[in-house]
């Protein structure tokens, strides 16, 4: 495992060229800095982007695909309207032939889109007009060469516009659309077939109404070996904010959960936060497809889909810590049973957070225990349970745990599964956070979750006896203190998570110099700590 | 903490990283997951795909078992010419295992493949695919066994020559050692890589002893094999006892081609006289039934290495 990750290099040479920009700059940094404008959008790291997108523009004003490019920042960093003043200027001053202005109409349309998903009413005359723009913006280039993305995004505004009733463009029939763009995707050469052709795909042939179809492209892009997180989220987006495939039908939401899987599957993968409400409407929807799921979604979709599932399952067994009275979340902490701690009654359900969110006294910053309190916010967010006793605890330059005895029983919340050995290190092993990061709704925290190191066997050595600690780069932040970490397919619970570091943790096992990591506490070393 | 040690079997296959990955992501995939990493199991391939074939194959998905969409995915890639016998013995050989999988002349089978892609199966033809799909699997499967138990000397153009059994034995071997291995320790073998993993672990005295051998889409079962693994095998003594301290469970599928006709091990493989091996029957989906990814996710095959492995 490299100390560096592809994403950072690229981070530090945009800094270092923007550096360059800002000083008597040579032409080939300037070359540079445009193709890391590119891989900076690449990896969403869209801030950066922007900053080096001007830069060059002072540099190159004329220089067509990096204004589009800064459009295309100024859209995902939500100043839409400043995107298209950008984008229209862009396109008055090209030329109908420039390989820049199909590209820059079709993110004119997207500008559009965007506002029109944004708004909360879509029957105001803002929003019908922005659809209309957008409509217009992706019309023009797709009539004009065929382009399937402009294409796509045509049968899929159509189709929207169409089931909120706006007869828009009347005379274009997004189904008669959906099977030219698909005929031209099917008609391509397998040389020239780019990323987003599956993707491309999968979506013209929702605008097909004929499930067979669907459920046999979507599936053939689920489970390509080589798709990226990023083609995932934007199809996901797709899906859900034009097609509302979540409110059509089970068959639809069947399809954005599994593609909602995917995307988690994916290392790299956004982080995604499910408000209590929407959890509980993703545990509490009852899947008439499941016995059919896969018949549709395939043997991958399928097993990719229950896996998700188990995820939403999980997070019903996981609760902020609050404050009694102020009410703001603290922390993180989640249901164990006692027996799996070696502990009696057996049967008893016991909370597990950090020592540094809830001890006896309130020492290291966390809360007494008669300050605190428990909910269950993706279970029973209308019950807040007092803490009765700490069962045990270890202060934070150990285990930093303790375990909380409730008021009151826990009903109907499932305690989670503990693992019995930490994964294997190897490239690619991930781990998975859900907690309250920041003290917000609760989060799966998927994005970026490499298991980096951890003490346990084979080679681990603890630094600490009887304390083994793991590190991974899962994005926790504070409020994630005390949250469950999980390994990657089963679920199971392998450590407390104790610490997060955007920089400056020191590496495990005597290696030398240190990286940006979080730290867990591995949950055998816990159980080994309790049972004494 | 336990250890698998996997074998590959016919055709050219990913780099080695790439296939372990693909092989343990299809165990953490299946109906009831396996993911080996999660639960501190360690793992390792025993790979011999670059001695048969000029370089690996890069189109990972094919590899993933998903789609029967390429040659790669039916084991029809690589490109492997047939064998040429040296002399009358591997001749008969070469018939007989030919045989075992279609009972076409080349001049029927080279027809077949100019005509018509889809025509009907006949009744005696086991593959359900095309021939121009099917005659690559077959050079495959006979190169493969050929130079196999020949010892052939072989390398892939621009290569220096190496004797293939030998070779493939001492990175059996040099897998079984491996400091990464903890115990229990079982081998995972497919297709040919069983053929493999009996011949080291029945006949070669240095080979480390295992807790538990899982075979999966395994020839052993063709009486041509068979007359290759003796004096050391016997239908009578045939279980590799001397360095399998553990159980044999067979899985396969009866439309498998490469099972051959005779899928079941238990009677061939006796352990003092007596059937020991656990045969199990499955069934894989689609049309080429081999699939060493297929047979990963199946729910019998991942039950049979947690239970050896004792997770």
């Amino acid at each position: 495992m490299c100390d560096q990750r592809p994403d950072e290099v690229v981070r530090e040479r945009a800094k270092k060229s923007l550096s360059a920009l800002g000083g008597m700059c040579r032409d080939e940094d300037v070359g540079e800095a445009k193709a890391l404008v590119e891989g900076l959008r690449n990896q969403r790291d869209y801030e950066l982007m922007g900053c080096l997108a001007e830069a060059v523009s002072r540099q190159d004003p004329d220089d067509a695909r990096n204004r589009r490019l800064y459009a295309q920042y100024l859209i995902d960093t939500g100043k839409v309207t400043a995107a298209i003043d950008v984008l229209q200027v862009l396109k008055r001053r090209l030329a109908k032939d420039h390989p820049e202005f199909g590209e820059a109409t079709g993110l004119l349309g997207r500008a559009y889109k965007q506002i029109f998903l944004d708004a909360g009413d879509k029957s105001t005359a803002g929003a019908r007009q922005a659809l209309k723009m957008a409509i217009e913006a992706y019309r023009g280039p797709y009539q004009q060469n065929g382009s399937t993305w402009h294409g796509v995004n045509l049968v899929a505004l159509l189709t929207r516009a169409r089931s909120l009733g706006m007869r828009m463009a009347p005379g274009l029939d997004p189904a008669a659309i959906a099977g030219q763009v698909v005929a031209t995707l099917q008609a391509t050469p397998e040389a020239q077939r780019d990323e987003w052709f599956l993707s491309t795909l999968a979506e013209a042939s929702l605008g097909l109404r004929d499930w067979d179809v669907i459920d046999r492209n979507i599936e053939q892009y689920v489970a390509a070996g080589d798709v990226k997180a990023f083609q995932i989220a934007s199809t996901l987006r797709q899906f859900t904010q034009v097609w509302d495939l979540e409110n059509r039908d089970e068959r639809g939401r069947a399809l954005v959960d599994m593609l909602r899987a995917r995307l988690l599957r994916l290392q790299g993968g956004v982080e995604i936060s499910l408000a209590p409400a929407e959890l509980q409407r993703v545990q509490a929807r009852a899947t008439p497809y499941e016995g059919r799921l896969e018949a549709i979604l395939g043997t991958y979709g399928a097993q990719t889909y229950q896996w998700w599932k188990t995820g939403i399952e999980r997070a019903r067994s996981v609760a902020s810590i609050r404050h009694k009275v102020e009410g703001g979340r603290t922390g993180t902490g989640f249901l164990v049973r006692a027996k799996d701690l070696g502990l009696e009654p057996a049967d008893e359900l016991l909370v597990l957070t950090n020592f540094h969110v809830v001890n006896e006294f309130g020492a290291s910053q966390g809360l007494r225990l008669e300050d605190a309190e428990v909910v269950f916010e993706a279970a029973d967010p209308g019950t807040a349970y007092p803490i009765k006793q700490i069962v045990w605890s270890s202060p934070d330059d150990r285990c930093d745990a303790s375990l909380l005895r409730l008021e009151n029983p826990v009903v109907g919340i499932a305690p989670l599964p503990l693992a019995a050995a930490l994964p294997v290190l190897e490239e690619g092993t991930c781990v998975y956070v859900i907690g309250h990061p920041g003290g917000r709704d609760l989060a799966f925290s998927f994005q970026d979750n490499e298991l980096l190191d951890h003490e346990g066997p084979p080679v681990g050595q603890p630094q600490i006896p009887g304390v083994c600690r793991l590190h991974y780069r899962a994005p926790t932040e504070g409020g994630s203190s005390g949250s469950p970490v999980f390994n990657s397919r089963l679920w199971q619970v392998i450590a407390l998570h104790h610490k997060g570091g955007k920089l400056g943790m020191p590496k495990l096992n005597g290696k030398t110099g240190s990286y940006a990591a979080n730290e867990g506490i591995s949950i055998q070393s816990i159980v080994a700590a309790i049972k004494g | 903490m336990a250890h698998v040690t996997f074998i590959h079997g016919i055709a050219n296959k990913p780099e080695p990283a790439a296939l372990l990955r693909i092989w343990r992501q299809a165990l953490a995939n299946a109906a009831d997951p396996l993911p080996l990493g999660d639960l501190g199991v360690t793992s390792e391939m025993v790979y011999w795909a670059d001695l048969m074939y000029e370089k690996p194959d890069n189109d990972i998905s094919s590899h993933e078992g998903v789609l029967e969409n390429t040659p790669e995915a039916v084991d029809a890639g690589g490109g492997a010419l047939p064998p040429q016998a040296r002399n009358a013995e591997e001749a008969a050989f070469l018939e007989g295992l030919r045989r075992q999988l279609t009972s076409m002349s080349d001049a029927e089978i080279a027809a077949e493949t100019a005509s018509m892609p889809l025509m009907p199966q006949g009744a005696l033809e086991r593959v359900p695919l095309p021939w121009f799909l099917k005659k690559p699997i077959m050079n495959a499967f006979l190169r493969d066994v050929h130079h196999y138990l020949f010892d052939v000397e072989f390398a892939p153009p621009g290569r220096p020559p190496v004797r293939i059994q030998r070779t493939i034995r001492e990175r059996f071997v040099k897998a079984l050692q491996s400091p990464q291995v903890t115990r229990p320790h079982i081998v995972v073998s497919h297709s040919m890589g069983t053929v493999i993993a009996y011949d080291c672990l029945k006949r070669l005295a240095d080979c480390p002893v295992v807790d538990g051998l899982i075979t999966l889409g395994s020839p052993l079962g063709l009486d041509e094999v068979q007359d290759k693994l003796q004096p050391e095998w016997s239908r009578a003594d045939g279980f590799p006892h001397e360095r399998v301290s553990g159980g044999w469970v067979n899985l396969f599928d009866r439309l498998d081609p490469v099972c051959g006709f005779d899928p079941v091990f238990a009677n061939d493989y006796r352990k003092d006289g007596k059937a020991v091996v656990e045969d199990v029957a499955l069934q894989n989906d689609g049309a080429w039934r081999h699939s060493i990814t297929k047979y990963l996710r199946q729910p019998a095959v991942c039950l049979a290495l947690k239970k050896m492995l004792g997770v």
